[in-house]
C-alpha cells in the first residue's frame, strides 16, 4: 500500500496526481469466507479492520448494499466524546477516545481528530447538579471533565445568549475537553483502505437478500451476486437492524426513527467547541470548512426515510437560536436525514445471538458515529473470540430481560422521546 | 453617475431613480431595478470574489440562484450578512457591499499563494498529510485551515430583524411564472380553482422577460404583464414575487420564504425581513424552468466568463452589457440569442460553435446579421488574471481529442453555454425518480409520488408553444378535477426562433502537455483534473466522488456543475449517466435564512411561560423566580441582603416555627370523572384505590409498564364518582396522556373521563403548627379541628364567599392545608390569606424552602424520581399493593430489581456538621482510591436543615439502609471537594410522621 | 409536514398530534399469569416495518382521542385512519 505523507503528496504532484493507487479495491465475492460482516459503514469497516489487525482475521468480506460509508457515518454531526454518566457507557467510550487519538496515525488515513471540547450548557441550578452527577461520575471513572461557570462561558462563547431576554439563562456549563469531532467520511475510507490493504474484501453494490442456518448455525448469506459461504456473520447495519434480524427470525428492542441534521452556509470559523443546548435538545460545531453543523431531535415517528419534516427543524433551529442568537441571520444550506436504531434504553446492544456464528451490533440511537472505533474493536472481539469483552459486557440482549438496562436519559421505551 | 456598459434604451429598469451604493468601499451608482450584480457590470465590474481553495479571482457567471460565485458581505454589526448573492440582491440606496475569503482585497489576496500551489492540494489532499507529528493536527494545522475557512463573517450579535409565518392552503400551488407557470395559473384560475403563483425574483415571466417571443399578437413580455395583471384581479388567485419555493416536503406541505424587507429603500421597522409560507397545496405544478450548463475549458473560471443565458438577461433585464469583445461559445443554438442582442446593441460578438453546422433559424439569423461564426471550433485556455483577456481557441480535430490549431483571441467576456439544466429539485423532494433524457443530456422527473405535476423546461420541453400548451393544459385538467368546473378557453398562440439538437460535447481537451485547470465547480475549485483523480482512487460512486472532492457541495449546491460532474465521471467509468445515478436533492432549494425558518420563537418568545395567577403579588414581594419547566415559581423572596440559603433556611424555618404559604398552582390537576373511576386509580397507581371514602385524600406512585417509578401525588375522593389527582409539576402533560392511553386504548371499557384542570385551580399551600389558626381565620363558620378535617381530608367550603377545597395534605412534612379556589379568585384568596395571617407572621415560601423541607422529611421529588429508579430504591415498598395488579408490577420481579445491591435512598449528614455537601457528589469508600474509583452511590438532593441547623442531604446508595452508620466519602471532583460523610435514615426529621397528623 | 386525518376531527397538520407507537401492541390482561418473555416481549418488542406500520397517534392539541393511522414508513403516506373499535 502506497504511504501518506506530506513527501508522498509533494513526489505524486510532479507526475501530476496520476500515480496514486486505489484506496481500495473492487473486488468479486469469493465463494466463502472466515467472516462476513454485513453492513460496509463505519462500524462494519471497523470490524473488519480489527478483525485483521487484532485478530489476524483477514479472510473477510464487508458486503455494502449501496457504496460504503453511505449511511449514518456519512450523515452524522461528527461528534465525539465519552461524557457519560454510567459505567458501562463511559469506561466504553472512553476507551473509544484513546482510540481515536491515534487513529489517524494507525490508518496513515488523516481523519482530523480534533479535541476541541464538548460544552453542555446548564440552564438552571438544577441542572447543573444533573451535570455535576455525570461530570463526577466521568472524573472518578477517569475520563475528563471540568465544570464551566457563566462567566467563564462568557469568555469562551461571547455570542451566546447572555442578555437579559433569554428565556432560559445560561448558568453554566459541563465540558469534555478532549470531546471534539472527527471527518465523517474521512473515517469510513480511512478503515477501509487499511481493511483493504490486509486483505479484506469490500463488495459494494451487494445486497443480503437471506442467510443460510442449519441446526442453529450460520452456513452463509444469499446476496443479490451470489451465495457466499461463511462460518460467522457480523451484521452492522444500524437503521436497517430490525430488517435483517427478521430474516433471522430475531426480534429486537428496536424502533427505527429519522433523525435530521442541517448545516449552514460556511462563515468565518467564531465557534470553536462543540456546543450543546441544555433548555431543548439542540448541538452545534463549526466544521474546518466554516459550515455551522447543526442537529436535535428526532421527528418523532418510525421512519426509512431518509428525509425529514421542516417543523422538526423549525423546533431544532429554533433551540440554536435561543443559544446563539447570531445564527439567525447565517442561512440553512443543506439538510438531511439518517435512520437511527433505536434502542428501548438508549444504549446499545454488542452481542452474540441464539443462532451460533451470528452476532449483533446495534441499537446506537443517535451516538453511533463517535463509537465506530470502540463498536469495531469490540465486536471484532466479541466476533474473534466467541466471547464478549469486558467493554462491551453490559451491551448484551438479555437486559431487555433482566431489567439491567442503561437509561442515560431515564425516558423508557417511547423511543421516539429520545 | 456614468455607467460605462449600461445601454440606452434596452431593460426594465427605472432611469429616473438613480441609486448609490458601496462596493469595497467604493462609491457607485445603479438605477431602480438593478441587482447588486448588474449595477456592477453597469460599471464594468466583474471582478466581485475569490474562489474558496485557491483564491483564484472570480466574477458573475449567472444571474440569479445558480450563481456560484458573487458572494457577498452586506452592511456591518448586527445588521450585516454574509454570503449574500449579488445576483439576488436588489439595489437599494445605501448599500454596502464587500467582497468575501480575500485579504487585503479582492485585486491583491494573499490567499492567492494557494492558487500557486493549486499542484500540492489535489482534491482530497488533507486526508493524506497533516498526520505527523501526532498533536500538530488540532495544534497546529487545523488552526491555520481554519484561519483559511468560511466565506463571509458571522455576526456576532442578535439578528434585529423579525421574521413572520404564514400557513395557507390551495387547490394548486404554481412555483415559476414563466411561460409555463402563467398559461397554467391562467387556466386553472378561470377554472375556479384556488391557486398561489409563486415566482423567486422580483419580477414575473421567466423566459420571457429576456426571449424574444410573441404570444398571441403581443411580445412575450407584454403577454406575461398582462396575464399578471388578470390573475391579480381574481379573488380566487395569491399572486407572489421575490417568493422561493424551497422545499416539498411531505403529503404536500410546501414551504416558501418572501423576502419583505430588505429591497425597499428606508423600510418601515416593523416590517419583517422576511415571511416564510407553510402551504398545504392539493396539487402543485412546478414549472422552475430550465438552468443553462457551462462548458468546460482550460482557465474557464476567470472574470469575464459567464453563462450566454446570463449575458442575455444582463443585456435585456438591465440593459447592460457585460463587455464590449465578446466570444459566444456554445454547443447548442440558445446562444446565438446571446450574440444576436449583442449585434443589436452595436457589438459584434464572435461565435464557437462546437457543432460542425446548424441549419436553426438562430443561426439563420446571425449569419444574416453577418455575425461571424466559427462552427468545429472549441476553446482550449483563457488568459488574464482579474478579468478575462483573450482566449486561446482551435478547430477541433475529428474525434474532439485536441485541436488541429490554436490561435489567441483577444476578448473581453466569454459567453458559455452547454445547454440546460432542467431545475428538477422539487420533483425530486416529492420523492420523484428522475429519468434520464439522452436527447437533452439531462434528468427529468418521472412518475410523480406525491400530487405534482412538472411542466414546461423543468420538465425538458424547451419550446414555447409546448411549454404554453403543457401549462395550459395541466392548469385545466387539474383544476377540473378539484373543482368540478369545466372552463376551459384555447392555449394562445406563439411565435419564436426553432432550435436544433445540441452537441453533447461540453468538456475541451487541453493541447498536449498543458495542464490547464478546467472548472466544473466554481465556488469549491473543482477541476476535472480533481474527479479524474477521485475515480483513479477508487471512489466511483457519485456520492463518494462528490464527497471527496466537493463537487457540488458549495453554496450553489452544483446547480451549474452537479451535471456536468456526473457526465465527466460516466465518460471516465465509460458508463452511460443514469447508471452513474445522481446525489440526493435536498431541501433547501436556495439557502434559508434561519431566522426565517424560527419566526417569532426567539427571546423570551422562545417557549412559552406559564405563570400562577399570583404572579403578579409574587414579583411585588420582590419573588426570585426560577424556571420549573416553563413555568416561573417563586425560589425565594428575598428580604434585604439575604442570599438564596439565608433566604429559604429563613422562610424554612417559619413553616417549621410558625405558618408558611407556598403558591402550588403548577402541579398537575387532572378531573377524573365516571363510575369506574376507583377502580381505573386501583390500575394506575400502586397502592389500593377501592376503599377511599368520599371527602379523603391518599397518596399514590405511579410505575411505567416497565417497573420505574413514573410519578407520584395524591388524589381525592370528591365524591363516589368524581376524583381530583395531582401530579408534579414536571410530568402533568405526560400524565395525562399516560391516563388517556389506557382509557382509550387499553381499558376502553372503564367508565371514566379525565380532563386537565391545572389552569382552573390556583393552589396555596399553608404549612406549619400555626396554619389551622390561621384557617380558622379564613374559614371562621368551619369546623377546622383535626376531627373534622384530619391529615388526608378533604372540605369544600367558603373563602369569603369564593368556593374553596381544602386538603389536609402536606409535602413539608408539618400540619399543612392546601387551599384550591378558582384560578380567578388566586389572587383574592392568596391576599386573603396574608391580610388575616399577618398578626401571626405569616411568611410566604419558595421552591428553595419547599426543598428544604421534603429534603429533611426524606420525601422524594424529581430528583429521585428521575426515570431509573423502582419503589423499593426510594423506600416506597410499602406503596406496592400485594393483593392487586397494576401497571408496571409485573416487571418488578426482574433480576435486576430483585438484586440486594440496588442503590437505594438514605440520608447523609458531613462528619463535621458543616459542610455543604455538593449535589451530584458520588459516595466512595476510599477517596484517594486509584481510578476507576468505584461509586457506591450519589447525592441527589442537599439542603441545610432547619430542624438540626445542620447540612443533610439525600443520596441513592448501593445497598440503602444497611450501611446507616457508615462513613463514606462524599466525592466532587468537579469542584475539587472531598467530604467525610456518615449514612443516616432519610427521614430525618420527624420519622414517626406524627407532625403531619397533630 | 404531515398531514393527518383525526376519525373525531377531520384534517390537521402533524403538529396537532403526538405519536404513540406500534398499535399492535397489546398490554396482557391485569392479573393474567404471562411468562417472563410474554411480558418482556409486551414491554420492550415493537413491530419496526419498512412500509405499512399500524400505529397510535394522539390529537393532543385537539379532541385528545387517541386513534390509529396506517402510515408507509419510508414513503410516510398515509392509507387511513381509524377510531380505535374500528378495523383498517
Amino acid at each position: 500500500m502506497q504511504k501518506y505523507s506530506i513527501f508522498s503528496l509533494i513526489k505524486n504532484a510532479f507526475s501530476n496526481h496520476e500515480n496514486w493507487e486505489v484506496a481500495w479495491k473492487d473486488p468479486k465475492p469469493k465463494k466463502e469466507y472466515d467472516v462476513v460482516i454485513v453492513g460496509g459503514g463505519g462500524h462494519g469497516l471497523a470490524t473488519a479492520y480489527y478483525l485483521a489487525k487484532e485478530h489476524k482475521i483477514t479472510n473477510v468480506a464487508i458486503l455494502e448494499k449501496g457504496w460504503i460509508g453511505g449511511g449514518n457515518v456519512g450523515r452524522n454531526t461528527t461528534i465525539l466524546r465519552s461524557n457519560y454518566m454510567w459505567d458501562a457507557n463511559g469506561l466504553f467510550y472512553e476507551y473509544g477516545m484513546k482510540l481515536w487519538e491515534n487513529l489517524s496515525q494507525e490508518l496513515n488515513y488523516n481523519v482530523m481528530y480534533s479535541p476541541r471540547g464538548i460544552i453542555n450548557l446548564a440552564h438552571s441550578d438544577a441542572q447543573l447538579n444533573v451535570y455535576s452527577r455525570r461530570g463526577n461520575s466521568m472524573r472518578l471513572n477517569g475520563i475528563d471533565a471540568v465544570m464551566l461557570s457563566r462567566d467563564e462561558l462568557k469568555k469562551m462563547i461571547p455570542f451566546a445568549d447572555f442578555s437579559s431576554s433569554s428565556r432560559f439563562p445560561i448558568f453554566g456549563g459541563l465540558m469534555q475537553p478532549r470531546g471534539g469531532t472527527a471527518r465523517h467520511d474521512a473515517v469510513a475510507w480511512g478503515y477501509a483502505r487499511q481493511a483493504d490493504s490486509m486483505g479484506v474484501d469490500i463488495i459494494q453494490h451487494c445486497e443480503v437478500t437471506g442467510f443460510d442456518i442449519r441446526d442453529g448455525k450460520i452456513q452463509g448469506v444469499q446476496t443479490s451476486r451470489g451465495n457466499i459461504k461463511t462460518k460467522k456473520i457480523g451484521l452492522c447495519v444500524a437503521g436497517s437492524t430490525s430488517l435483517l434480524a427478521e430474516k433471522l427470525n430475531i426480534k429486537l428492542p428496536i424502533e427505527s426513527h429519522v433523525l435530521q441534521a442541517c448545516v449552514s452556509e460556511p462563515v468565518k470559523p467564531f465557534l470553536d467547541h462543540v456546543v450543546t443546548f441544555g433548555a431543548g435538545h439542540f448541538y452545534c460545531s463549526q466544521s474546518d470548512k466554516g459550515e455551522m453543523v447543526m442537529g436535535g431531535d428526532l421527528d418523532g415517528y418510525n421512519s426509512y426515510a431518509q428525509r425529514g419534516n421542516l417543523p422538526t427543524l423549525q423546533h431544532v433551529l429554533s433551540e440554536g437560536v435561543a443559544m446563539f442568537p447570531n445564527l439567525s441571520r447565517l442561512k440553512m444550506l443543506r439538510t438531511w436525514g439518517g435512520i437511527m436504531d433505536m434502542s428501548m434504553d438508549g444504549s446499545p446492544i454488542i452481542d452474540k445471538t441464539h443462532i451460533e456464528g451470528v452476532y449483533l451490533n446495534c441499537g446506537w440511537c443517535y451516538g453511533g458515529f463517535k463509537a465506530t472505533p470502540v463498536s469495531g474493536w469490540t465486536f471484532a472481539h466479541t466476533i474473534a473470540q466467541d466471547r464478549v469483552h469486558e467493554l462491551n459486557s453490559k451491551f448484551r440482549l438479555d437486559r431487555f430481560n433482566t431489567g439491567h438496562l442503561i437509561d442515560e436519559k431515564g425516558v423508557g421505551t417511547k423511543t421516539w422521546i429520545g | 453617475m456614468s455607467q460605462k456598459y449600461r445601454l440606452d434604451n434596452v431593460g426594465y429598469i427605472d432611469r429616473e431613480k438613480a441609486i448609490s451604493f458601496k462596493f469595497n468601499g467604493k462609491k457607485y451608482f445603479g438605477y431602480q431595478g438593478d441587482t447588486l450584480a448588474s449595477a456592477l457590470l453597469a460599471n464594468g465590474i466583474h471582478l466581485v470574489g475569490r474562489s474558496f481553495k485557491y483564491h483564484r479571482p472570480r466574477g458573475f457567471i449567472g444571474a440569479g440562484t445558480e450563481e456560484p460565485n458573487a458572494k457577498v458581505q452586506l452592511y456591518k454589526d448586527a445588521k450585516t450578512e454574509p454570503n449574500a448573492l449579488a445576483t439576488e440582491i436588489e439595489l437599494v440606496e445605501g448599500l454596502v457591499a464587500q467582497s468575501q475569503n480575500c485579504w487585503p482585497s479582492v485585486n491583491f489576496d494573499i490567499g492567492a499563494i494557494n492558487n500557486l500551489l493549486n499542484k500540492f492540494f489535489p482534491a482530497g489532499f488533507y486526508y493524506k498529510t497533516f498526520m505527523w507529528p501526532k498533536n500538530f493536527w488540532y495544534k497546529i494545522y487545523e488552526p491555520i485551515i481554519r484561519k483559511a475557512a468560511g466565506l463571509g463573517v458571522a455576526p456576532l450579535k442578535p439578528d434585529p430583524d423579525r421574521y413572520e409565518h404564514k400557513f395557507e392552503h390551495c387547490d394548486i400551488l404554481i412555483v415559476g411564472s414563466g411561460p409555463s407557470g402563467l398559461s397554467s395559473a391562467l387556466a386553472a384560475a378561470k377554472n375556479g380553482a384556488r391557486v398561489i403563483l409563486a415566482e423567486d425574483k422580483p419580477r414575473f415571466g421567466g423566459s420571457l422577460l429576456t426571449d424574444e417571443v410573441t404570444i398571441g399578437n403581443k411580445k412575450g413580455k407584454d403577454w406575461a404583464d398582462d396575464t399578471i395583471s388578470q390573475l391579480k384581479s381574481m379573488p380566487n388567485v395569491i399572486v407572489k414575487r421575490r417568493s422561493q419555493v424551497f422545499g416539498y416536503y411531505d403529503h404536500n406541505m410546501m414551504v416558501m420564504l418572501e423576502k419583505t424587507k430588505d429591497h425597499i429603500d428606508n423600510p418601515n421597522k416593523f416590517i419583517p425581513r422576511q415571511k416564510l409560507w407553510y402551504i398545504r397545496a392539493k396539487e402543485v405544478l412546478i414549472s422552475t424552468g430550465s438552468i443553462e450548463r457551462p462548458l468546460v475549458f482550460g482557465n474557464n473560471d476567470r472574470p469575464g466568463i459567464m453563462l450566454a443565458s446570463a449575458a442575455k438577461e444582463y443585456m435585456k433585464v438591465y440593459g447592460v452589457l457585460i463587455g464590449k469583445k465578446p466570444i459566444i461559445f456554445t454547443n447548442n443554438d440558445s446562444a446565438y440569442d446571446c450574440a444576436i442582442e449583442f449585434k443589436k446593441n452595436g457589438v459584434d460578438p464572435l461565435i464557437l460553435d462546437i457543432r460542425k453546422n446548424s441549419d436553426s433559424s438562430s443561426v439563420k439569423e446571425a449569419k444574416n446579421l453577418n455575425i461571424n461564426i466559427k462552427f468545429s471550433y472549441g476553446i482550449a485556455n483563457t488568459n488574464g488574471y482579474l478579468r478575462v483577456k483573450s482566449a486561446t481557441i482551435g478547430k477541433l480535430n475529428g474525434d474532439k481529442s485536441g485541436y488541429e490549431n490554436l490561435e489567441n483571441i483577444p476578448c473581453d467576456c466569454i459567453c458559455v453555454s452547454g445547454n440546460w439544466t432542467p431545475t428538477v429539485h422539487l420533483s425530486s423532494q416529492s420523492g420523484n425518480r428522475l429519468k434520464f433524457d439522452e436527447n437533452i443530456n439531462a434528468f427529468i422527473p418521472d412518475k410523480s409520488r406525491q400530487n405534482e405535476t412538472t411542466i414546461g423546461s423543468a420538465s425538458g420541453k424547451f419550446n414555447l408553444k409546448q411549454s404554453l400548451e403543457d401549462g395550459f393544459n395541466k392548469g385545466y385538467e387539474i383544476s377540473k378535477k378539484i373543482t368540478g368546473n369545466d372552463i376551459k378557453n384555447s392555449p394562445p398562440t406563439s411565435n419564436e426562433r426553432t432550435y436544433k439538437d445540441h452537441d453533447k460535447f461540453w468538456c475541451m481537451p487541453l493541447p498536449k502537455n498543458k495542464h490547464y485547470k478546467r472548472f466544473v465547480d466554481f465556488q469549491n475549485d473543482v477541476s476535472v483534473s480533481d474527479i479524474e483523480l477521485a475515480v483513479r482512487e477508487g471512489f466511483r460512486s457519485i456520492e463518494h466522488v462528490k464527497r471527496y472532492t466537493t463537487l457540488g457541495m458549495a453554496t450553489d449546491q452544483g446547480k451549474t456543475s452537479n451535471l456536468n460532474g456526473l457526465q465527466l465521471v460516466s465518460n471516465i467509468e465509460n458508463k452511460i449517466v443514469p447508471d452513474v445515478g445522481h446525489t440526493t436533492f435536498r431541501p433547501p432549494y436556495t439557502p434559508i435564512t434561519i431566522g426565517s425558518i424560527v419566526g417569532r420563537e426567539v427571546g423570551k418568545h422562545y417557549r412559552p411561560t406559564r405563570k400562577s395567577p399570583m404572579h403578579s403579588w409574587h414579583e411585588k414581594n420582590n419573588a426570585v423566580f426560577v424556571d420549573a419547566g416553563l413555568w416561573l415559581r417563586p425560589r425565594y423572596y428575598k428580604q434585604g441582603n439575604e442570599n438564596l440559603l439565608e433566604a429559604s433556611k429563613r422562610e424554612a424555618a417559619n413553616v417549621r416555627n410558625n405558618v408558611g404559604i407556598c403558591d402550588v398552582t403548577s402541579l398537575g390537576k387532572i378531573d377524573i370523572k365516571g363510575s369506574d373511576s376507583a377502580e381505573f386509580l386501583n390500575r394506575v397507581y400502586t397502592n389500593s384505590w377501592m376503599k377511599l371514602p368520599v371527602g379523603k385524600t391518599r397518596y399514590g406512585v405511579m410505575l411505567r409498564e416497565d417497573g420505574i417509578v413514573y410519578d407520584d401525588g395524591t388524589t381525592t375522593r370528591i365524591s363516589e364518582n368524581h376524583f381530583h389527582m395531582t401530579t408534579t409539576t414536571a410530568q402533568a402533560v405526560n400524565i395525562l396522556a399516560h391516563l388517556e392511553y389506557y382509557l382509550q386504548v387499553v381499558w376502553p371499557e372503564l367508565d371514566v373521563n379525565v380532563l386537565s384542570t391545572t389552569e382552573q385551580w390556583a393552589g396555596a399551600a399553608l404549612a406549619g403548627p400555626n396554619s389551622r389558626d390561621l384557617l380558622s381565620k379564613l374559614f371562621p363558620n368551619t369546623d377546622v379541628s383535626n376531627e373534622n378535617i384530619p391529615f388526608m381530608g378533604f372540605k369544600e367550603e367558603d373563602l369569603y364567599g369564593v368556593p374553596a377545597r381544602i386538603f389536609r395534605i402536606s409535602f413539608s412534612g408539618e400540619l399543612a392545608y392546601e387551599i384550591n379556589v378558582e384560578s380567578g379568585y388566586g389572587i383574592f384568596m392568596w391576599e386573603k390569606i396574608m391580610e388575616l395571617g399577618k398578626e401571626i407572621n405569616i411568611e410566604p415560601y419558595g421552591t428553595e424552602a419547599l426543598s428544604t423541607l421534603r429534603i429533611e422529611m426524606g420525601h422524594v421529588a424529581g430528583s429521585e424520581i428521575d426515570g431509573r429508579t423502582i419503589a423499593s430504591d426510594l423506600s416506597l415498598d410499602g406503596m406496592l399493593s400485594k393483593k392487586k395488579d397494576f401497571i408496571g408490577k409485573r416487571s418488578l420481579n426482574r433480576k435486576a430489581f430483585l438484586s440486594t445491591d440496588r442503590e437505594k435512598i438514605v440520608g447523609v449528614v458531613p462528619l463535621d456538621r458543616k459542610t455543604m455537601i455538593p449535589e451530584g457528589s458520588h459516595l466512595v469508600k476510599d477517596n484517594n482510591a486509584a481510578l476507576p474509583n468505584p461509586k457506591l452511590g450519589h447525592i441527589s438532593a442537599s439542603c441545610w436543615s432547619v430542624e438540626y441547623n445542620n447540612p443533610f442531604s439525600l443520596a441513592i446508595l448501593k445497598e440503602g439502609k444497611k450501611r446507616i452508620g457508615e462513613k463514606l466519602y462524599a466525592l466532587s471532583p468537579l469542584k475539587n471537594i472531598s467530604i467525610p460523610v456518615e449514612i443516616v435514615s432519610s427521614h430525618y426529621v420527624d420519622p414517626k410522621g406524627e407532625r403531619v397528623r397533630s | 409536514m404531515l398531514e393527518i386525518k383525526c376519525p373525531y376531527c377531520g384534517k390537521r397538520s402533524q403538529n396537532e398530534f403526538s405519536y404513540g407507537g406500534d398499535a399492535n401492541v397489546k398490554r396482557p390482561a391485569l392479573g393474567k399469569e404471562v411468562s417472563d418473555k410474554e411480558w418482556d416481549n409486551f414491554v420492550y418488542l415493537r413491530k419496526n416495518p419498512r412500509g405499512n406500520h399500524s400505529e397510535l397517534w394522539h390529537h393532543v392539541a385537539g379532541c385528545r382521542k387517541w386513534f390509529k393511522v396506517s402510515r408507509d414508513t419510508l414513503t410516510h403516506e398515509i392509507y387511513n385512519t381509524e377510531k380505535l373499535n374500528e378495523e383498517f
